[in-house]
C-alpha cells in the first residue's frame, strides 16, 4: 500500500485509539489528564490531514482510493472499507481535525473538574473518528456507517449531563428527529444500490450516473437530501439543533456548529455529479435552504439565550450553504456552486466554533448563566473573550474583509448567476437571492444584538458568578485566539478581488462535474458592484440598527416589540414549531403508543397468561402423586411392572 | 443329574415365594433395616431361580450369575448400611416415612392417620447382684507436687 494510503487510515484510527485508551484508563488512571490522549491524537491527525491536503494539492488529478478490508461480501455484492482522498475530502478533513484540535484544547479548560471528564474526551475522540471516517469514505455504505456513528456521538454528548431531564430529552429529540431524515437516506442508498447494479463506490456511481433512469436518479437525490435535511437541521427537521445546546458548550461548537451538521452539506456536495442530472432536486435544495435561512434568522432575532441565538444562526448559515449548492441547477455552474457551499462551510466552521467557544467562556465566567438579559457590559471583565467574540461576530455578519464576507459573497454570486441565467428556474432564483440578501441583514442584526447585549451597556453580573467573575484560563484563551485569526483570515483562500483563488483552483479538480464555461460568469462590472454593495449595505445596516437599538437607544427594542406584537410573539415562540409538531406528530403517536401499551398489557398478555395457566392446572391434577414417600414410589413401580408383565404374558400367550 | 420340568417348578415356586415375601416386606414395613433385609430376600428369590434354571439347562451360566449377585449384594449391603447409619444419625429414627423432602413443593407431607404405637419402654438391663465385700472407695491421693 502506498504511503498516502497508510496515512489515510491512520487519520481516523488515532482518535479511535485515544477513545479506547481513555475509556479503559480514564476513570482510574488518567482522571484529570484524560484530555491528553484526545488532544494528542487530534493534533497528529490534523498534521497528517494537512499532509494529505498538500499531497492532493500537488497531484490533484491522481485518484487515491485505497481499499483496506472487505466489510461484507455475498455473491456479486461486495462492500469494501475503502477511503478516498480527493480535493473535497482533503479540504474537509483538514478543517475538521484543525477545528477539532483547538476545541478539544478549549474543552480541557472548560470541562475541568467535571465528574464525567474522561467520558467527555472519550466521546469527543470517538466523534472525531466517526467524522473523519465519514469524510474519507469511498462508498455510500461506509459513509452511512460513519454517518450513524456521528449521530450516536452527538446523542451521547448532547445527553452528557444525563442527570438533567432537559439534556436527556434534548438528546432523545436530536436522535429521533435526525432518524427521520436517516430513514430517507438509507432508502436512497438502497435505491442507489438497485439502480447502479449493486455497486456503491463513488467512482462507479458518478461515472455511470448519466446512463441510468432519470426518474430513479431524481428519487435518489431527493432521498439523499432528506438525510442531509435531518443531519444539517434544515426545515422541517431543524427543531433538534437549538435544543442540542443542552450539551456542554465545546460540544455545541464542535458537533452542532462546525463539523457534524455540515455533513449534510458535504453529502450533497459529494453527490453533486448525481445532483447536476436532477436539477429539480437542486431547486428544491435551494428553496429549502433559503427558507430555512430566513426562518432561523427570524427566530434568532428575539432569542435571549446566547447559545440559542448562535444555534439558530447555525441553522440559518447551513441553509445558506444549501442555497449555494442549489445554485448548481445550471450544470455548468456546478463547480462554482460546490465551491461556494464548501467555502462557506469552511469559514463558518471557524467563526461559529469561535462564537460558541466565546459563549462558553462567557458561561464559564458567569457561573453557567447564559441568558443575555441577566448580564451585560462584560467587555472589561472578559477582555480576551470580548475580542474573540467580536472577531466571530464580524465574520458571521459578513463585515468586509473578514472570512464570512468572502464566503457569503461566493454564495450570493452563485445564486445571482443562477437567477441571471434566464432559464425557467431563473425567476425562482431571483426570489431566493432577495431572501438571501434579507437574511444577510437579519444575520448582521441578531449577531450584533447578541454582541451588544453581552459586552456593552452597564456592567451587570449575575449572582451565580460570585464576586470573582474573571477571564478564562490560558488554556481556553489560546484556542480562542487561534480561531479568531482563522475567523478573520480563513476567507483569504478564495478572495477573488485580491486575485486569491486557491480554493477555486483546488476544487477545479473534483471529478465528474461538468466543465465550467470559459468566459467568466460575472463578467459585467455592474454585476460585481451589485454583488459587493448589496451584501455590504445589508451587513453594515444590520450592525448599525443593532447598535442603535441596543447601545444608543435601549428603549427602542421594547417599543418595536410592542408595535409588532404578533411578529415578536411569533419569533419569540420559535414560530410554534415545537407546539405544532407536538400536536400533530408527537401527541398522536403518544396516544397510539398508549393504546398499544394497553392492548399489549390487557389483551395480549392476558391471552398468554391464560395459555400459561393451562399446563399448570393439568399439572395440579398429578401433583399429589409426587408425595416423597419412598414406599409409595416402590408400590407404583411394582404396580406398573405387574401391569406390564400381565400385558406381556397375554401377548405371548396369543 | 437332570431336573425334570415338574421338579423345576418347585424351585421356581420357592423363588417366587421368596421374592413376593421380600416385596411385601419392602412395601409394608417402615424400618429401614427391615426394608433392606426384605430387598435382600427378593434378591435371593431371583438367585434361587437362576440356580434352578442353570441346573435345568445343565450349564454354569446361572450359577456364575448367582455368584456375581452375591458379591454385589455384599458390597451393596455395606453401602446401604452406611447410608442407613447416616440417616439414623440425622433423625434419631429408622422410620422411612420421616424422609419425605423430595415431594413437590407446596405439597403437604403425608401423615399417619393414627399415630404410631409408642415403642415399649426399654426393659431394664439385667444386673448382677453384687457379691462379696465391696471394696472401700479409695481415698483421694495426695498431691506429690
Amino acid at each position: 500500500m502506498s504511503e498516502i494510503g497508510t496515512i489515510l487510515w491512520i487519520i481516523p484510527i488515532l482518535p479511535l485509539a485515544a477513545a479506547v485508551l481513555i475509556v479503559f484508563l480514564g476513570p482510574r488512571l488518567l482522571r484529570g489528564f484524560s484530555h491528553v490522549p484526545c488532544v494528542l491524537a487530534l493534533a497528529v491527525s490534523c498534521v497528517l490531514s494537512v499532509y494529505v491536503l498538500i499531497h492532493v494539492a500537488r497531484q490533484p488529478d491522481e485518484l487515491i482510493h485505497p481499499t483496506y478490508y472487505t466489510w461484507f461480501a455475498a455473491g456479486n455484492i461486495h462492500i469494501p472499507v475503502a477511503f478516498r482522498a480527493d480535493p473535497l475530502t482533503a479540504f474537509m478533513l483538514a478543517m475538521v481535525t484543525f477545528v477539532g484540535t483547538f476545541i478539544a484544547i478549549f474543552a480541557a479548560g472548560y470541562m475541568h473538574g467535571d465528574d464525567g471528564y474522561p467520558r467527555f474526551f472519550a466521546e469527543v475522540s470517538l466523534f472525531v473518528f466517526s467524522m473523519t471516517g465519514l469524510v474519507l469514505a469511498d462508498n455510500y455504505m461506509v459513509l452511512f456507517a460513519f454517518w450513524e456513528g456521528v449521530g450516536l456521538c452527538s446523542y451521547l454528548l448532547i445527553g452528557f449531563w444525563y442527570e438533567k431531564p432537559s439534556a436527556a430529552h434534548a438528546a432523545r429529540k436530536a436522535f429521533l428527529v435526525t432518524r427521520i431524515g436517516d430513514l430517507g437516506f438509507i432508502l436512497g442508498i438502497i435505491l442507489l444500490w438497485i439502480t447502479f447494479g449493486h455497486n456503491l463506490d463513488y467512482e462507479y456511481v458518478f461515472t455511470n450516473a448519466a446512463n441510468v433512469n432519470r426518474g430513479a436518479l431524481i428519487a435518489i437525490c431527493f432521498l439523499l437530501f432528506s438525510g442531509a435535511i435531518g443531519k444539517s437541521a434544515q426545515f422541517p427537521l431543524h427543531v433538534w439543533l437549538p435544543d442540542a445546546m443542552e450539551g456542554p458548550t465545546p460540544v455545541s461548537a464542535l458537533i452542532h456548529a462546525a463539523t457534524m451538521v455540515t455533513a449534510g452539506v458535504y453529502l450533497v456536495a459529494r453527490s453533486m455529479p448525481l445532483y447536476v442530472l436532477a436539477p429539480q432536486v437542486l431547486l428544491f435544495v435551494a428553496c429549502i435552504g433559503t427558507f430555512t435561512a430566513l426562518l432561523a434568522a427570524f427566530i434568532a432575532l428575539t432569542q435571549t439565550d446566547l447559545k440559542r441565538v448562535l444555534a439558530y444562526s447555525t441553522v440559518s448559515q447551513l441553509g445558506y450553504m444549501f442555497l449555494g449548492l442549489g445554485a448548481a441547477v445550471y450544470a455548468q455552474h456546478s463547480r462554482l456552486a460546490v465551491e461556494a457551499g464548501m467555502f462557506h462551510l469552511f469559514t463558518h466552521a471557524f467563526f461559529k466554533a469561535l462564537l460558541f467557544l466565546s459563549a462558553g467562556s462567557v458561561m464559564h465566567a458567569m457561573g453557567n448563566v447564559i441568558d443575555m438579559r441577566r448580564f451585560s457590559g462584560l467587555r472589561r471583565v472578559l477582555p480576551y473573550t470580548h475580542i474573540a467574540f467580536l472577531c466571530g461576530a464580524v465574520a458571521l455578519a459578513a463585515v468586509p474583509l473578514t472570512s464570512g464576507f468572502w464566503s457569503k459573497d461566493a454564495i450570493l454570486t452563485a445564486a445571482y448567476n443562477a437567477a441571471k441565467e434566464g432559464h425557467h428556474y431563473g425567476a425562482v432564483f431571483v426570489l431566493l437571492f432577495i431572501c438571501a440578501v434579507i437574511t444577510a441583514g437579519l444575520t448582521a442584526f441578531y449577531t450584533f444584538r447578541a454582541y451588544f447585549m453581552t459586552f456593552w451597556g452597564e456592567e451587570r453580573i449575575p449572582h451565580e458568578a460570585g464576586h470573582h467573575a474573571h477571564e478564562s484560563p490560558l488554556i481556553m484563551v489560546v484556542p480562542l485566539m487561534v480561531l479568531s485569526v482563522g475567523a478573520l483570515f480563513a476567507g483569504y483562500i478564495d478572495a477573488e478581488p485580491f486575485g486569491l483563488t486557491w480554493l477555486g483552483t483546488f476544487l477545479e479538480h473534483v471529478k465528474h462535474l461538468p466543465a465550467m464555461p470559459t468566459e467568466s460568469v460575472t463578467a459585467t462590472l455592474l454585476d460585481r458592484v451589485w454583488l459587493l454593495v448589496v451584501p455590504l449595505a445589508m451587513s453594515l445596516g444590520g450592525i448599525a440598527v443593532a447598535w442603535l437599538m441596543y447601545v444608543r437607544q435601549p428603549a427602542w427594542p421594547g417599543v418595536v416589540a410592542a408595535r409588532a406584537r404578533a411578529l415578536y410573539e411569533l419569533s419569540w415562540n420559535k414560530v410554534h414549531f415545537d407546539e405544532i409538531y407536538n400536536a400533530f406528530f408527537v401527541l398522536p403517536l403518544w396516544l397510539f403508543a398508549q393504546f398499544c401499551r394497553i392492548f399489549d398489557l390487557g389483551v395480549v398478555d392476558s391471552i398468554v397468561d391464560v395459555l400459561g395457566h393451562v399446563p399448570r392446572l393439568i399439572g395440579g391434577l398429578f401433583r399429589p402423586i409426587q408425595n416423597g414417600l419412598v414406599q409409595f414410589y416402590a408400590l407404583a413401580m411394582v404396580l406398573g411392572l405387574t401391569v406390564f408383565l400381565i400385558a406381556l404374558v397375554n401377548a405371548l400367550a396369543k | 443329574m437332570i431336573l425334570y420340568p415338574a421338579m423345576l417348578q418347585n424351585y421356581l415356586v420357592v423363588g417366587a415365594i421368596l421374592f413376593v415375601l421380600g416385596m411385601i416386606g419392602f412395601l409394608a414395613r417402615r424400618n429401614l433395616i427391615i426394608m433392606f433385609l426384605s430387598a435382600e430376600m427378593m434378591l435371593q428369590g431371583v438367585a434361587v431361580n437362576l440356580v434352578a434354571f442353570a441346573y435345568y439347562h445343565g450349564n454354569m451360566q446361572g450359577q456364575a450369575f448367582t455368584l456375581f449377585i452375591l458379591t454385589v449384594a455384599a458390597c451393596e449391603a455395606g453401602i446401604a448400611l452406611a447410608l442407613i447409619l447416616i440417616l439414623f444419625r440425622s433423625k434419631r429414627s429408622l422410620d422411612v416415612s420421616l424422609w419425605q423432602e423430595l415431594r413437590e413443593p407446596g405439597q403437604e407431607p403425608t401423615r399417619d392417620e393414627e399415630p404410631l404405637v409408642p415403642p415399649p419402654p426399654a426393659l431394664p438391663l439385667p444386673r448382677l447382684t453384687p457379691a462379696g465385700i465391696e471394696p472401700r472407695p479409695k481415698e483421694r491421693e495426695e498431691s506429690h507436687v
